[in-house]
């Protein structure tokens, strides 16, 4: 019988889940509940949903702020004027939809709301509902400016701001609210004598904002965070704790403090009818029941039919049984779904991306279908790879099925927009998706509102590593590196504990990284749409809503990879004028699968990580089908359930492969009998059950849910039993299953993603520079691009310094080696980069400094960055000279105009004439001392985040020495077990889940010879925990592990910070060093958090896969690297 | 006038509402009712807030009298202390 309620999804006002309140109001015998969240309609879905789980009925609409009424007195002076582009956030309406006529007007004037309000402050105004009022009920609470005006006692202008509402056409209804705040009973009163007095009908409401009474706290927090001050009571919405969901009984209570009993019980009467009344049903007024396709013209089976046949020739696959049976199984599905025109959909939209030159792949169970690839929206043969379509549509699967496209990250805007233009604005949007709060928000705006300073806040909220914020004080006490902190007081602690109530509250909306709505004009009927920050036209509904929704969902995925690819490409053309086809090449290329054996395969899709490239060290992939198992077994589950030893073993031939039963062996073959993929879980369940592979697709998604799991077990014994296979075989087949159950991965997904994998090292092995240079560019791996850099270094491509007369806006190919970008100088704004380009060559820094007009601070980081080192090589001049210059000219520059001021003329146009405006200030050039090596490299970290003149720890290698560590290069000839140290610059931190569920720790170090990979296991934590995630430069201790044939990684038991004790060399000597390494302490090896253990007996860290603690390492650190102290330091070889 | 108090007091609730109050010796019956309010407790600016339930503070403006002429009389009642307090006085 709620009118009025906001949910979570009225970011940073309501506190509770919908299905949360859903639940309350069925548990309170409501028949319905209305959710009308602020600013749109971000939870009507859920909303729904939730009803319907709970057996009510839903009612929607939105709480939607008024135009502000008089802009100009409020507007700050000077600023615009008239009355649009303002609004009242205090003033609000509730506008619910009645049948399917109110909902399409609710859309399209929260829609309206959005256009009229400048980005993220819709608001409203009678006239904007007057233009489409049909379907709508408008209530006027104590916020609306009827409210307001009878709070004022203003009755006047309360009646003719009513009769303003009267006017629209649209139901009005006054809404009456007791929150049992000072005045509220009267007003509320008031209120309804008006209502009475007018003959307008009234209702109760009680702005619902919380769950219950107790979590109002939580709203006032939130009150506080979304107005950016600090918690006082005259900042608080919600004063009294009254608007929670309150049972019929209390609202009528309150409602008598107010207006009496009889008109209590009138007001309760008028609100249950006008609740069953705006009861909307999901099939018949929101169209929930059926897909709104985009209008792809008549019998749309009959052109996607053609469009396969042309399929056939162009693939060169025609008259062949196979696919013919293949397609025409295929098309059989899609005809008794009526899909054809979501397929016509697509395969327009891929090929519009790629008529546009832009790279564009398919990933996912789509890369499945063989209609997919006949119509060129995929590029892999789902036959060749023995791929199945019922993973990706089946007539078991309900609602449309899922094709991801991958496309260039860096043009991924540019595909949008060519969709946008082709569907029509009015049937295309972007998908929304809600940012909740997690442990590091949530820390920071409670900390925010308790009044914590800043620079506190933004310490405490990165101690945390990225968790949930649930998890906030279970971390404190799990966590080594939190344990040892100062963050166990009581202040701390009540911030703590409000902090975890926020846990996963929307906190607000973005735009979803990939998804695009295409449907037909009805979309804006079906959906309210706002702009994204981007400026594209943004549903309000995130991905699982718009498929509840019934709308047409592509996911067009920016990859980084792919603009690797292409920048890799278009470098070969560039500079060979070879034309590469990677579509073309071969995928047999021997000299690049013997590359990926010896794992040196940073920057290479999905098998540049530790743990990969030790999979691939002891997979040892001859073919793409192996590269195919190998990013398959690379996924927790097949980790979890030790799949990945026994098919080693198997493909090694150490053992012979097993399969449960020799009618299995045509299923296993290709993975040594073991079950690594969903496809083979459909083939198993169907050669034992006979099911046919469309049920075998509904069993197994059943499977991930315990229970279904259950009765899916039960069918499948009496399945198999009956056709002859005996308990034991069908028992060993079932727990096979089982333990895969819910980890397994989507063969087609793998295959699709293997294409990149393979393309992007083929790259490397055969085009270095250009691959180097794409990697550089676009970034698309885990390491910081220091480390890429690095490994250029190791494939002998030389790194050619950033050069003003050089250097491009991308890293490039020159002469074999690659050129620093001058996009990668820190605070470069493209436009200077552009100007730079355009306008050299150069002859000198006063020629660029008239010519180029880059800022300032620009021009000096080009100069300490060396970027003006080849104008002045075999001069005297060095860089600090040029600084000086930099000065110089800027003094000049700023001055001249001024003088010309004082003169009264007008500055002269002989500027560029002049020869050297720093030449009028007695600078004297190579006088000053040049910048020592280790200045250099740490002027290069700063601008350029990356050593480009020679590897950090080249300034280590004395100290180094003295102790004895171990270079990188030499781990794998060192002994099995053997105690060594090891140094370097921490370049990646993982805790990914593993087999023991511990919380492991894999650090990767980089020294120069190559990447050390270190593992802590919980035991060394205690001590280690806080300086791996802590410091950017590591000493650590620990034993060799050699899982490959030629990998080692290290077994680490203790760390210190280097530059800790690169201070203490030199300050005290060896002596000193070994001390303060003799004092690290022991560590108690406790478990870390409780593990969550799978019925495969797979056990998962409650830390596993987040985000680290500490700030981020893709960058180094401001502070100074190393004391580059008395005169001391030239780098020295380690 | 308005007169400031933070005194304790005895209350008696008849019905869910204030009947009569002892202060200071004397026994004061209420008369009228003549407003009802609640707020939520600053529980931010406490030592050890318990932010998991702050309760609430009710208020009660009455019209009461021990004996001659009627005053106005501000009663607070805090749920989470189970207290009430004269917190104002009108006469």
């Amino acid at each position: 019988m709620h009118l009025h309620v906001a949910s979570a999804y009225s970011a940073r006002y309501g506190a509770a889940a919908p299905r949360a309140l859903a639940a309350r109001a069925a548990e309170l015998g409501m028949r319905t509940l209305a959710l009308t969240d602020r600013d749109g309609l971000y939870g009507a879905v859920r909303h729904v949903q939730a009803c319907q789980a709970a057996g009510i009925a839903p009612v929607l609409g939105a709480d939607l702020a008024l135009a502000d009424p008089a802009p100009h007195e409020h507007a700050p002076p000077g600023g615009a004027q008239g009355g649009s582009g303002r609004r009242d956030p205090g003033r609000r309406v509730v506008v619910l939809a009645e049948g399917k006529t109110g909902w399409a007007s609710l859309c399209r004037l929260v829609t309206a709301a959005h256009a009229a309000g400048e980005r993220g402050k819709p608001w409203i105004d009678p006239g904007m509902v007057a233009e489409r009022p049909a379907g709508l009920v408008v209530l006027l609470g104590p916020a609306s400016d009827v409210g307001r005006a009878v709070a004022a006692r203003d009755r006047v202008r309360a009646t003719a701001l009513l009769e303003a509402w009267r006017a629209t056409g649209a139901e009005i209804v006054i809404e009456i609210v007791n929150h049992h705040g000072q005045g509220d009973g009267p007003r509320a009163a008031r209120m309804l004598a008006l209502a009475r007095e007018v003959g307008v009908p009234a209702v109760l409401g009680n702005g619902v904002r919380y769950l219950e009474a107790a979590d109002h706290p939580v709203a006032q927090v939130l009150d506080v965070a979304r107005k950016l001050v600090p918690l006082h009571r005259r900042h608080l919405d919600d004063q009294t704790g009254h608007a929670y969901l309150k049972s019929a009984d209390e609202m009528r209570r309150s409602a008598e403090l107010a207006v009496g009993p009889d008109e209590a019980e009138a007001l309760l009467r008028a609100t249950q009818s006008l609740s069953d009344r705006c009861v909307l049903d999901p099939a018949r007024d929101l169209g929930m029941d059926r897909a709104h396709l985009p209008d792809t013209g008549p019998e749309p089976h009959g052109q996607l039919l053609a469009r396969c046949l042309q399929g056939l020739r162009r693939r060169g696959v025609e008259n062949r049984p196979e696919y013919e049976a293949r397609l025409s199984h295929e098309l059989d599905i899609i005809g008794r779904k009526g899909f054809a025109s979501y397929f016509l959909t697509v395969a327009d939209a891929a090929a519009l991306v790629r008529d546009l030159g832009i790279r564009c792949a398919i990933r996912g169970s789509g890369a499945g279908s063989l209609v997919n690839y006949l119509l060129g929206i995929g590029d892999l043969d789902p036959l060749g790879h023995d791929l199945v379509m019922e993973r990706f549509l089946a007539d078991s699967r309900t609602g449309l099925p899922d094709i991801d496209l991958d496309v260039e990250s860096a043009r991924r805007l540019e595909a949008y927009e060519a969709l946008f233009q082709r569907f029509g604005t009015d049937a295309t949007a972007c998908v929304s998706m809600m940012e909740t709060y997690r442990a590091r928000s949530a820390i920071r705006d409670v900390g925010g509102a308790m009044g914590l300073p800043p620079q506190e806040i933004d310490a405490i909220a990165k101690a945390f590593p990225h968790i949930r914020a649930r998890q906030i004080r279970a971390a404190l006490t799990d966590l080594p590196e939190l344990r040892r902190s100062n963050l166990n007081n009581a202040q701390l602690g009540v911030i703590f504990k409000i902090a975890e109530r926020l846990d996963g509250l929307p906190r607000h909306i973005a735009m979803h990284p990939c998804g695009v709505l295409l449907s037909n004009p009805t979309l804006r009927d079906r959906t309210p749409v706002e702009q994204s920050a981007a400026g594209f036209p943004m549903s309000q509904f995130d991905k699982e809503d718009v498929e509840a929704m019934g709308l047409l969902k592509l996911d067009v995925i920016g990859v980084r990879m792919q603009s690797t690819l292409a920048h890799a490409v278009a470098e070969i053309e560039r500079t060979t004028g070879e034309q590469v086809d990677l579509e073309a090449v071969p995928r047999d290329d021997e000299p690049t699968f013997e590359m990926i054996r010896t794992a040196r395969t940073l920057g290479c899709f999905q098998i540049e990580s530790p743990g990969q490239r030790e999979l691939v060290a002891k997979l040892l992939p001859r073919d793409l089908s192996d590269l195919v198992v190998d990013i398959s077994l690379f996924r927790p589950g097949p980790v979890g359930s030790d799949m990945v030893n026994p098919y080693l073993d198997s493909r090694h031939e150490r053992r012979r492969a097993v399969y449960p039963h020799p009618d299995l062996e045509p299923v296993l073959r290709e993975s040594q009998g073991v079950v690594v993929w969903h496809e083979q879980v459909l083939r198993v369940l169907d050669v034992m059950t006979g099911c046919g592979l469309s049920d075998a697709e509904g069993m197994r998604r059943r499977m991930s849910s315990e229970e279904g799991l259950r009765k899916v077990g039960t069918w499948f014994r009496e399945r198999a039993s009956a056709r002859g296979y005996d308990d034991a075989t069908v028992e060993r087949v079932w727990r096979t299953l089982a333990a895969f159950g819910a980890f397994g991965f989507c063969k087609a997904h793998a295959a699709s993603f293997a294409l990149p994998t393979y393309q992007s090292a083929w790259l490397k092995r055969h085009h270095t520079a250009a691959f180097f240079a794409g990697v550089l560019t676009h970034d698309p791996g885990m390491y910081p691009k220091r480390v890429i850099l690095d490994d250029a270094r190791h494939f002998g491509v030389p790194i050619l310094p950033l050069d003003v007369n050089r250097s491009s806006a991308l890293w490039q190919v020159e002469d074999g080696g690659i050129r620093v970008a001058l996009a990668e100088v820190r605070g470069i704004s493209d436009v200077e980069v552009e100007r730079i380009v355009e306008r050299r060559p150069y002859a000198s820094l006063g020629d660029f400094w008239r010519r180029a007009h880059a800022s300032r601070p620009t021009v000096e980081r080009l100069v300490l960055a060396g970027g003006f080192d080849a104008l002045y090589r075999d001069t005297p001049v060095g860089r600090r000279d040029l600084l000086c210059r930099v000065g110089a000219l800027d003094r000049a520059s700023s001055v001249r105009p001024s003088a010309g001021l004082v003169t009264g003329q007008l500055p002269l146009g002989d500027d560029l004439a002049t020869p050297e405006p720093g030449m009028l200030e007695d600078v004297p050039l190579g006088e000053l001392p040049p910048m020592a090596p280790s200045e250099i490299v740490e002027a290069e970290l700063d601008i350029l985040g990356m050593d480009v003149s020679r590897h950090v720890i080249s300034f280590y290698g004395d100290l180094l020495r003295a102790l004895g560590a171990v270079p990188a290069r030499e781990l794998p000839d060192r002994e099995k077990g053997e105690e060594v140290l090891v140094a370097g610059v921490k370049v990646a931190t993982q805790t990914p889940a593993v087999r023991s569920g511990q919380r492991v720790i894999f650090a990767t170090l980089d020294d120069a010879t190559g990447p050390v990979d270190l593992t802590f296991f919980e035991s060394v934590q205690d001590r280690c925990a806080a300086t791996v995630f802590g410091s950017w430069l590591l000493l650590a201790r620990g034993k060799v592990h050699k899982p490959g044939f030629r990998a080692a990684s290290l077994t680490a038991t203790e760390c210190w910070d280097l530059a800790v004790l690169d201070e203490a060399w030199r300050e005290g000597g060896i002596s000193a060093v070994r001390r303060l390494m003799a004092g690290s302490g022991p560590s108690r090896g406790r478990p870390i958090g409780r593990r969550m253990t799978y019925s495969s007996g797979f056990a998962v860290s409650p830390y596993a896969d987040v985000g680290h603690a500490g700030p981020a390492v893709r960058r180094p650190p401001p502070a100074r690297l190393w004391h580059a102290s008395q005169g001391s330091s030239g780098p020295t070889s380690p | 006038m308005t007169r400031v108090f933070g005194d304790p007091v005895e209350v008696e609730v008849v019905d869910g509402r204030p009947a009569g109050f002892a202060w200071r010796g004397r026994r004061y019956a209420v008369r009228r009712v003549l407003e009802h309010w609640v707020t939520t407790r600053d529980w931010w600016r406490e030592r050890e807030p318990d932010a998991d339930d702050p309760g609430e503070r009710e208020y009660w403006r009455v019209e009461a009298a021990a004996t001659g002429e009627p005053g106005v009389y501000e009663l607070r009642y805090d749920t989470a202390a189970d207290a009430w307090t004269l917190s104002r006085l009108w006469d």
